[in-house]
């Protein structure tokens, strides 16, 4: 005998493992569907989820900021100092980036070609740097963009010519994506003391939230804009909120796909518990004749129903948190980039999972605990 | 009387027509009698044992448990009566497979008593029915005596006052039912009642009293039959 075994602690856990494990095909079988749909509610929503987190890394935060350019009827066709002044005032207190633009001559070993120059003063609050690193006080040196130091094969510390200007390589740019107010990917960036005049081409106003962003961009609008359309002001806020509501609505599909699995699943272990309950009428008589009360029986099919729930839902989260790490491997590069929602899912999953067993156990446990014990033993 | 049946009536409807299964049966047990219940198939035998054991309610008439009617339980309350009061054996001795020996004895305690004063009980039960050295078996590892053994010790862990046996023997060589019912003669010594359900010879002599059903009526007459072992 032993007094502290699980049978004796755990008395309707341990005797719903055994029932189980009588049919022990039958059972796996039906903890096998839960497993795979919660691995279909988890996987499906973690896919979406690194989905939208790629994308948006993509995406950046374009939808927090605002680009500003000259309008139509702005005197002349870039910003003054004084204009600038003006937007600053009107943006605040959001921060902005003045950028000048300019094309320039740049001779390589092919041969000379027309190259976008950009002035920036200070580039790392737009942009990521993958090789080198922008000096905190830039007065010299450039920063060359990644598609155009991939092309030319241009590396940190190589000389450049521009205009006849030779420029030391400081920086190399990651890519920045497409989706962006200012493209730096074929582009090189100059310290703006590089550039003869003092007028920019386009203002970026930076702010934290997409919803700060739109605030300022209206703010804009109203100061610098009158009858005249002195400014063009494009935000991407409503953008990136209609993308964001896209994300969504394709995560709670996709959920939905895994959900419909495990009602399938969960109608699976309906089938095994009634099988159970059939087969084991006798068993239920005896039960009750020896003084189970219905809410006995009702709770060992409860139970059972309630373990093959909890073995697949288990399995079904080891299943899919390997399928995370493959799913965050391929889209956001890091195997481990498991945030909040990944375990929202998980835990979510899990509770679908034991939720399906149990709700689909309900019945036949109802059933197994109203048989009439004299029909039951007739058998 | 301990466990008493008056003017008991109890009709089915099978097929479409209602079979009176019992028609005014008044029984009783006294403590310690062991009693064997006899008739033909269909007599209303196995009725007779479901009423008793409060596992069904007459139609008409009354069945008094400890002089308490039955009929005005609840099923719950029959429940907990049922087993506080009566221990079932059945000719398939019914046991539940997955469980061992030990394990099944302690059943009808598992949501009345301690893990250890349950099994205390049942290793001790086994071993007064010689089936110490195997209270760790399961069913199939054990003959169809030893089978019936374990499930007499069942119906006693909660010490009732009377035990039901249906068909007890039914399943059994001549020799191993003897044990048996040798066993049941044990029980009655100790004060607890038998009431046994039977078309087996040996069990009619074994018993201090017959009672005869036939087509749901008692016997001839309404009296039951002394039979002398």
């Amino acid at each position: 005998m032993s007094p502290k075994s699980l049978a004796d602690r755990l008395p309707v856990l341990s005797l719903a493992i055994r029932n189980l494990s009588r049919s022990k095909t039958r059972s796996a079988l039906a903890a096998i569907g839960i497993a795979i749909g919660v691995i279909a509610i988890v996987s499906l929503g973690m896919f979406g989820s690194a989905f939208q987190r790629s994308q948006m890394q993509n995406i950046g935060t374009i939808g927090n900021n605002v680009g500003v350019f000259p309008g139509e009827d702005l005197d002349r066709a870039n910003f003054t100092e004084r204009q600038l002044r003006e937007i600053r005032r009107a943006a605040q207190p959001a921060d902005l980036i003045a950028i000048k633009q300019d094309v320039r001559e740049m001779r390589s070993r092919d041969g000379t070609t027309d190259q976008t120059v950009y002035g920036i003063a200070d580039p790392d609050r737009l942009f990521d740097v993958r090789q080198g690193a922008i000096p905190d006080n830039w007065r010299s040196g450039i920063i060359v963009g990644d598609q155009l130091a991939t092309i030319e094969g241009i590396e940190t510390g190589d000389a450049l010519n521009l205009d006849g200007q030779t420029y030391r390589v400081a920086a190399v740019l990651e890519d920045a994506g497409q989706a962006t107010l200012v493209n730096p990917n074929n582009a090189v960036i100059l310290p703006p003391s590089r550039f003869a005049e003092d007028t920019y081409t386009q203002v970026i106003v930076l702010s934290d939230t997409t919803a700060e962003a739109t605030r300022t961009a209206e703010r804009i609008r109203t100061a610098m804009n009158d009858r005249r359309e002195r400014v063009q002001v494009f935000e991407f806020s409503q953008l990136a909120q209609q993308i964001n509501q896209l994300f969504l609505q394709l995560n709670l599909f996709l959920i939905g796909i895994g959900a419909v699995s495990l009602v399938v699943a969960g109608t699976s272990i309906l089938n095994v518990m009634l099988m159970s309950t059939v087969e084991r009428r006798g068993e239920i008589g005896v039960l009750r004749a020896v003084g189970f009360k219905r809410f006995a029986v009702l709770r060992i099919f409860l139970t059972e129903a309630a373990m093959l729930g909890l073995i697949g839902g288990s399995a079904g989260v080891v299943v899919s948190v390997l399928i995370g790490t493959g799913i965050h491997s391929l889209f956001l590069g890091d195997p481990f980039a498991f945030d909040t929602l990944s375990v929202i899912y998980v835990v979510g999953g899990f509770s679908f999972g034991i939720g399906s067993g149990l709700i689909s156990g309900a019945y036949p446990a109802w059933k197994a605990s109203r048989l009439d014990p004299v029909e039951a033993l007739r058998e | 009387m301990l466990i008493e049946t008056r003017n008991v009536w109890r009709r089915y409807t099978l097929g479409g027509e209602i079979v009176t299964a019992l028609a005014d049966v008044s029984f009783g047990v006294k403590p310690g009698e062991f009693v064997a219940v006899v008739g033909p198939s269909g007599s209303g035998k196995s009725t007779l044992l479901n009423l008793i054991g409060l596992l069904d309610t007459p139609d008409e008439g009354t069945v008094l448990v400890d002089d308490v009617a039955a009929e005005t339980l609840s099923d719950g309350q029959r429940t907990e009566l049922r087993r506080d009061t009566i221990g079932f054996i059945f000719q398939d001795f019914y046991l539940i497979p997955t469980l061992t020996a030990r394990e099944n004895v302690a059943l009808p305690q598992l949501f009345t008593e301690s893990a250890t004063e349950r099994n205390e009980r049942a290793v001790a039960l086994l071993s007064q029915f010689g089936l110490g050295d195997r209270t760790e078996h399961t069913p199939s590892e054990l003959s169809g005596g030893q089978q019936q053994r374990v499930a007499i010790a069942r119906s006693l862990i909660n010490d009732p006052a009377v035990v039901l046996a249906d068909e007890p023997t039914g399943n059994l060589d001549q020799n191993t039912g003897k044990t048996i019912l040798g066993e049941f003669e044990r029980i009655t010594d100790d004060g607890t009642s038998v009431v046994a359900v039977t078309h087996d010879r040996l069990v009619t002599d074994f018993a201090d009293r017959v009672v005869e059903l036939v087509d749901g009526r008692v016997g001839d007459s309404t009296k039951a039959t002394q039979h002398v072992s």
